[in-house]
């Protein structure tokens, strides 16, 4: 199985101290850079451009690519439309052929990585360099990039030095500016001997008929102003109608890709340019631009995935993913593309399985989608991209579990089995190693917590409710950790929703949110458990449902979009129960908080987003304003306080060697605050910090901000 | 120069991408900076690509004077020998410390690419303020020259280790001299 394959890639990943180390490093500075480059300007606006100017091109493709061709054809270039990647080859072949072609520079070009050109071009008999310093080391060690604008971000200055010994037959030492002299004289000779240069552009201008290529080291503009013939290799999703269009485009690739304001470089072909056909005669050069498609134009048109077409190959995305972070583009990449966006391009332009394998990386915390610069749903599409695959079948293990979560009457009992059986293995404190929702024994750096003695569905009836005359009646909805695991937050959110003057009722026919089967692809679990719910919850008859769990919440609010297609009375009731769905900080907030201020005991807090909080419902004031507004509470927010911790749902059972690293950074930047209490809002975050926390037998405790607020008053 | 304020802009974005730039009032100046450029990096041959600014100038007849071999033609040939490479600039962006080229000729991209240093020339009344700007300029030629280059410090990677290292490919240093008009 494909997966077994990829768990060893995932190892040795994480064995590799260099990737780790570069690319931390990378994590680390990279935010602040890229703030630092983006001070003055609208981000927001500026990708809002991006979308605006990519989407019409791909909307309006055939008027955008004819326009260019003719602009580039009447200038002397000759334009070539590829439809798969081995008729770009084989023209690319022709060319060299046709042109007494012996040696080939290359400047970057993803497209050519994409359809193997390098290997059809040697096959031909003709040697190929890449003439990009990355490029170059890991061509030198038989290998892909690892990531898209960095691609030998995981080797060291050591393994550079002994690949560049080898290559060179003299010793050269592991010193960078050392390296890079010797790559510079390696590769000059390189340059003035090719006979043609070979190119990837990042922009393609239809107004003017030109092509946009940005890069650092200059090679580009060495590979393009010295060869006789030159090729330029451009995919149908970069271009754009107008010139001035390119703005948006300079604005944000640079920024987003390396923190740097532009690149060193910036070159723009209209036409055949002057070259030196021989030694001495000057001359108009033989200029080729092949238009590839290879699945492009099909997903233009598909609805679900056609935004990849605003995306400019920026990397940001790469950048900020906590997953890629620690895994690198080897493993979560495929041959050409990597990290985010690059699992979306490998399963629609180089390996659908490789897709379906590398889309279960992606922990749907959505940082991506927030920094990208064409406005990509970057993690919603993966998400798209795991249903499909979902539903052409899923490992047995992951369906059995969604199975079992999904059977309410079998997942209780089966928890209520686990509350008792789990006593010997708890080492006399409130966690365990083994939870049954989590059939395989990954617990490395982590504790699981207990199931709770007695789940809140059985406290729930004992609880007194005191409120004089209420001001309406909330349901709650617990979802499964709530419920079983942490019944005091709903304890605790029945407590402050009594003190604002709602009486709190407890839907008994409530089940499994969905979300986990929704997000291991599992479409068909996650209709059931919503029918489910929308029945057993009568959002119609409360004033306001509430889930102190963000996933659960964002579960809900998603049943419409689920459900569509269901019939019209069950979409009415899902809407409904969608607009009255709300998280308890949203929901006391808006409801006007507590009356009280609390105790006045002093206590340090440090607050955790969840990603589903803060991105996905854009909660993240709301709740800290309640705290504040307690007397003796002091917040002290952390370095990073909306990364991921690393739990992503049933993530974290699936990847816990991806899962624990991220983990382990979470749980730093916790202790640097130095709070007592680590306050989260949801169930999920709570489960995989405290246990991160308890792994290390550190003494912050873990609280749900609903806890907090019961405690104190 | 109309606007002090631009100059100082470019000037300072040009340092912050490890590049220099200096001001010349008139022809001596720019000689004279020229001049010490070239000693300070003991440079004796160098590679020109004549533009109106600088044949006006006569840099090529005092370069000539002074001593060093001044290389324009031949160049695919000759320009390996050549450590630095002189050329002037069409535009200035004061927003990013960008120079705008228009560079259809061979020529003068590989004296602005192949050499270790570019010494890149520049009219005080060409500072554009913003990219915008510039690209508006580049949009009016109509039919816009078959290459057209933004230049902003000289070449660089962080391909290893992340460690940005000034030098690469293209040239290691590059000086930019903004020339005031009527600075004959």
């Amino acid at each position: 199985m494909a997966n077994t394959e990829l768990r060893k890639e995932i190892d040795r990943a994480l064995d590799n101290g260099t990737l780790r180390g570069a690319l931390g490093k990378f994590a680390r500075e990279y935010p602040v850079a890229r703030d630092k480059a983006y001070t003055g300007y609208d981000f927001e606006a500026l990708r809002e451009k991006v979308k605006e100017y990519k989407s019409y091109s791909r909307d309006h493709l055939d008027e955008v690519v004819d326009e260019f061709e003719r602009r580039m054809v009447g200038r002397g270039v000759k334009v070539f439309r590829a439809p798969t990647g081995d008729a770009a080859n084989e023209y690319v072949k022709k060319v060299a052929a046709a042109n007494n072609v012996k040696k080939v520079i290359k400047s970057k070009s993803m497209a050519s990585e994409e359809i193997l050109m390098n290997e059809a071009l040697r096959e031909a008999g003709m040697e190929v360099q890449e003439t990009d310093l990355g490029e170059f080391i890991i061509a030198l060690n038989h290998e892909h990039p690892s990531h898209m604008v960095l691609p030998a971000i995981h080797l060291t200055k050591e393994q550079v030095a002994d690949l560049f010994s080898d290559y060179t037959s003299h010793k050269n030492d592991p010193v960078i500016a050392e390296l890079v002299k010797t790559a510079r004289s390696v590769m000059r000779a390189k340059f003035l001997e090719a006979d043609m240069g070979i190119s990837g552009a990042n922009i393609a201008v239809a107004e003017t008929g030109t092509l946009v290529m940005i890069s650092n080291e200059g090679n580009a503009r060495l590979t393009s102003t010295l060869p006789r013939v030159h090729i330029y290799i451009v995919g149908l999703e970069k271009f754009i109608k107008n010139f001035r269009e390119i703005s948006p485009i300079l604005k944000t690739l640079p920024r987003n890709g390396t923190g740097q304001n532009i690149t060193t470089y910036v070159s723009m072909f209209s036409g055949p340019t002057e070259a030196y056909l021989t030694d001495e005669e000057k001359g108009e050069k033989e200029f080729h631009v092949v238009i590839l498609d290879n699945g492009r134009r099909a997903l233009s048109k598909n609805e679900d995935f056609k935004e990849m077409f605003q995306c400019v190959r920026c990397a940001a995305c790469l950048n900020v993913c906590p997953a890629f972070q620690f895994l690198g583009g080897h493993v979560f990449g495929g041959h050409a593309y990597t990290g985010g966006i690059g699992t979306l391009l490998t399963a629609f332009l180089t390996s659908k399985e490789r897709g379906r394998d590398i889309q279960n990386l992606c922990l749907q915390c959505g940082r991506c989608a927030e920094v990208c610069a064409g406005k990509l749903d970057i993690h919603g599409m993966i998400l798209k991209l795991r249903k499909n695959f979902g539903d052409e079948g899923m490992p047995f293990v992951h369906k059995f579990i969604l199975d079992v979560v999904s059977n309410r009457r079998l997942f209780h009992s089966m928890l209520r089995v686990a509350s008792v059986g789990q006593l010997p293995v708890s080492r006399g404190k409130p966690t365990i190693r083994h939870l049954p929702l989590f059939l395989s024994g990954m617990t490395e750096g982590r504790s699981l917590p207990t199931v709770a003695p007695k789940p809140f569905r059985d406290i729930f009836p004992g609880i007194t409710q005191n409120v004089a005359s209420p001001r309406g009646v909330i349901a709650l909805y617990t979802g499964c950790l709530l419920d079983f695991v942490y019944p005091g937050i709903a304890e605790a959110v029945v407590k402050n929703l009594n003190m604002a003057g709602y009486r709190v009722a407890l839907p008994e026919t409530q089940s499994c949110c969905g979300a986990p089967a929704n997000y291991m692809g599992d479409r068909a679990n996650a209709k059931k458990t919503a029918e489910l719910n929308i029945r057993g919850l009568e959002a119609e008859k409360y004033d306001y449902v509430v889930s102190a769990c963000p996933t659960c919440t964002h579960a809900l609010r998603e049943y419409p979009e689920l459900l569509e297609g269901a019939d019209k009375e069950l979409i009415t009731r899902a809407e409904t129960l969608a607009a009255k769905t709300f998280d308890f900080s949203k929901l006391l907030h808006m409801l006007g908080g507590i009356p009280g201020k609390g105790s006045g005991a002093p206590l340090r807090i440090t607050y955790h987003d969840s990603c589903h909080m803060k991105r996905t419902m854009r909660v993240f004031e709301e709740q800290r304003e309640i705290l504040r507004g307690q007397t003796g509470v002091e917040l002290t927010e952390m370095k990073d306080c909306d990364q991921c911790c690393g739990f992503a749902g049933s993530y974290s059972i699936k990847y816990p060697e991806v899962s624990g690293p991220i983990l382990e950074m979470k749980i730093n930047n916790i202790v640097a605050a130095t709070p007592e209490a680590v306050v989260v809002d949801c169930p999920g975050c709570m489960m995989q910090i405290r246990g991160g926390l308890d792994a290390r037998d550190i003494g912050i405790a873990v609280k749900h901000t609903a806890e907090v607020l019961a405690e104190r008053n | 120069m109309q606007d002090k304020g631009l100059y100082d802009s470019f000037a300072a974005k040009i340092a912050s991408v490890n590049g220099e730039c200096y001001r010349a009032a008139d022809r001596k100046e720019l000689l004279t900076l020229i001049t010490e450029a070239l000693q300070k990096r003991k440079a004796a041959k160098v590679a020109l690509f004549p533009s109106p600014l600088l044949t006006e100038a006569g840099v090529p007849a005092a370069l000539t004077e002074g001593g060093y071999e001044v290389i324009i033609d031949d160049l695919r040939r000759r320009i390996p020998q050549a450590a630095v490479g002189i050329t002037e600039a069409q535009w200035g962006i004061a927003e990013l410390g960008t120079l705008v080229q228009y560079a259809p000729e061979v020529d003068n991209r590989l004296c602005s690419t192949l050499v270790d240093t570019h010494i890149a020339l520049l009219k005080s009344s060409a500072i554009l303020p913003e990219l915008d700007d510039a690209l508006a300029a580049i949009a009016s030629t109509g039919a816009l020259p078959n290459y057209v280059g933004f230049i902003t410090g000289p070449s660089r990677s962080s391909d290893i280790e992340r460690v940005l290292t000034v030098g690469v490919h293209g040239p290691i240093e590059l000086v930019v001299i903004v020339v005031d008009e009527g600075g004959r």
